[in-house]
């Protein structure tokens, strides 16, 4: 008979402890179902959370092998053949304070959402008799945000917040902010922006986690560069983050190409740039990463034009200037 | 092994990273790979484009895909930021931009069909470890190396299909082909914070730094990573991310290409291992 272990992250308030729990393998189970086994079956003293079974309520996520998973929605053959082994560890969702075991607090979350100013403001035009229609392609535009179950699971896996949460976001907030800011029947879509430009807009690290771990194929990193787009053009143009993308822009319509010379000091200002950027500098001029003559050339005459540039700008250019 | 490929260098290739170039092209040559150069390739938008203006990015990289399409070859490239903004674009365009974004390249009587494929050189040499390998001249079997995947090496899965995400392998398959010893470091899969150094340059530095440390402590002489933007990130900055964390700072991370070709018998000068940051001399010693 073919055995599956769980190695499951045991937490009761005060102690945490790994727990062994194996099972008869059946190709029929979920990842939940599994542990509802092992909870109905082995040991009642195992929390977790769960509801509807059917990845509408959002409430089960957890670790496989440390990748975060809703529980309901995954067979327990994808992750046996996902790790090629028939012993998995199951943890709670990282960069959440567990309660118990697979139990995750989520109050502290629920207050971060806020940032977003989530609900809609609507339009002043919309009125009782006229009511407040959306055309489909509007509703498009949104419809996928919209599927976000909350179940945590890009806040797990995200690298920005495992490394630090206080000057960045779960995903999710950056989700639902661009939801309601991109719903054309909202009054102020900037509502929903201002509190992310405050609470680490431009910090994400682009570590691609969230889009890979959002069980609905929601993009959390899209909505961030959304949300990014539409801070710009409401003249959130200060700052690294935006000066950095800025400078990579411009480069893609000056010459085609980037200027890495030029990119520090328009990211930082020159004389953050100067003061802050020598010892890294003459580290770079000393092992030959820059040559002397090169750097001095693109600081101040920059690259030369890709081949074709005129055509390039045109492209790049061609949606702006439709619009 | 003799496949023709439209060489997409990128921008860090051309620059920073010139010797992930070097490596590149010597690897090629040694092996029997053709890359000709995209004439007038544009900068992929390097994963920052697109917050000012997705389609300003989209519409680059489809010109960059439709003068690969003009040379009738697919394209490789040695950077996996690059490998993943021309592969979303190549999606993108084939899930319903197409016409739309041809508009934009009629302006330069360019069209994209989305017939040229994007791989990643990573990718083509793990494919083709048994033809490659015959050729090492100089196992390295004296070196541990600690692979750095890099996100966009395999994250999202949706567009970067070509092996499992959580569980890749054609790093290791490689370094055991040059004959070292794979060290696996819980780092291995995780940001190094390249693309937010400049406004997040705190957490850029701990991941930097605690990469560096792991793989120290682990055993492993070098790390080795197929994104050129990860290899600055993890060299160029180490140093700072010693000053700023406490812990790194000696080191050594070579590209991919590197490690092949010093496999090969390739002299480091012509993979210009002297450029980098933290000196791979004592790494060299042993081989």
């Amino acid at each position: 008979m073919r055995t599956i272990t769980f190695d499951i992250d045991r937490f009761d308030g005060t102690r945490s402890w790994s727990q062994s729990y194996s099972f008869a393998y059946d190709p029929t189970l979920t990842v939940l179902g599994c542990l509802i086994q092992i909870k109905e079956q082995q040991d009642p003293s195992l929390n977790f959370t769960a509801s509807c079974r059917c990845a509408i309520c959002g409430s089960c996520a957890v670790r496989v092998n440390g990748n975060a998973v809703l529980a309901c929605d995954t067979r327990l053959d994808t992750v046996l053949t996902q790790w090629n082994s028939d012993a998995l560890r199951i943890s709670p969702l990282g960069n959440f304070r567990v309660v118990s075991d697979l139990v995750v607090d989520w109050s502290d979350k629920v207050e971060r959402l806020r940032t977003a100013n989530t609900g809609l403001k609507a339009r002043k035009d919309f009125t009782a008799e006229s009511g407040c229609r959306q055309s489909p392609e509007d509703f498009a535009r949104i419809q996928k945000q919209w599927d976000c179950i909350l179940c945590g699971a890009c806040a797990s896996d995200c690298n920005k917040l495992a490394d630090n949460r206080e000057d960045f976001l779960e995903p999710f907030a950056f989700t639902h902010a661009n939801r309601y800011a991109q719903d054309s029947r909202s009054a102020d879509p900037l509502l929903h922006v201002k509190g992310m430009v405050k609470n680490g807009l431009w910090k994400c690290l682009h570590c691609m986690e969230c889009v890979t771990k959002c069980p609905k194929g929601i993009a959390p990193a899209a909505d961030i560069s959304a949300l990014r787009a539409l801070a710009y053009a409401a003249g959130n143009t200060e700052g690294k983050g935006p000066r950095h993308a800025a400078a990579f822009l411009t480069d893609l319509e000056t010459t085609g190409r980037l200027n890495e010379v030029r990119l520090v000091p328009r990211t930082e200002g020159m004389i953050d740039a100067a003061t802050g950027r020598l010892g890294f500098t003459w580290r770079m001029l000393k092992r030959g990463k820059l040559a002397t003559r090169e750097a001095v050339e693109l600081f101040l005459v920059d690259n030369k034009p890709i081949e074709g540039i005129d055509g390039l700008r045109r492209i790049v250019r061609y949606r702006r200037t439709a619009k | 092994m003799s496949r023709k490929y439209a060489f997409f260098p990128g921008c860090v290739l051309n620059a920073a990273a010139h010797e992930a170039r070097m490596a590149t092209e010597a690897v090629a040559e040694r092996i029997g790979l053709d890359l000709v150069e995209i004439p007038g390739w544009s900068c992929c938008g390097a994963s920052h484009v697109q917050d000012l203006d997705h389609d300003a990015a989209l519409a680059a990289n489809a010109r960059n895909l439709a003068l690969a399409e003009r040379m009738g070859l697919d394209v490789l490239t040695a950077c996996s930021t690059c490998a993943l903004m021309l592969r979303t674009a190549r999606k993108e365009l084939l899930e319903g931009r197409k016409d739309e974004i041809n508009q934009a390249l009629a302006t330069a009587d360019m069209q994209v069909q989305g017939t040229a494929r994007v791989t990643h050189i990573l990718w083509l040499l793990a494919d083709s470890v048994t033809t490659w390998a015959p050729l090492v001249k100089k196992p390295l079997s004296a070196l541990s190396v600690a692979s750095f995947y890099g996100c966009h090496t395999v994250r999202p899965p949706q567009v970067m299909t070509y092996e499992s995400h959580l569980d890749p392998h054609s790093m290791e398959t490689i370094i055991t082909a040059c004959g070292a010893r794979p060290v696996t470091i819980p780092e291995r899969l995780k940001c190094c914070g390249f693309h937010a150094v400049f406004p997040a340059e705190a957490t850029a530095d701990r991941l930097t730094a605690n990469a560096a440390d792991t793989a120290a402590k682990a055993g492993a002489d070098c790390l080795l990573t197929p994104c050129p933007l990860c290899q600055m990130q993890l060299d160029m900055y180490q140093p700072d991310a010693k000053a700023a964390v406490g812990k790194g700072g000696d080191t050594p991370v070579l590209h991919l290409t590197q490690l092949v070709g010093l496999a090969l018998g390739l002299e480091p000068e012509r993979l210009g291992l002297a450029r980098h940051i933290v000196s791979p001399d004592g790494l060299l010693a042993k081989i």
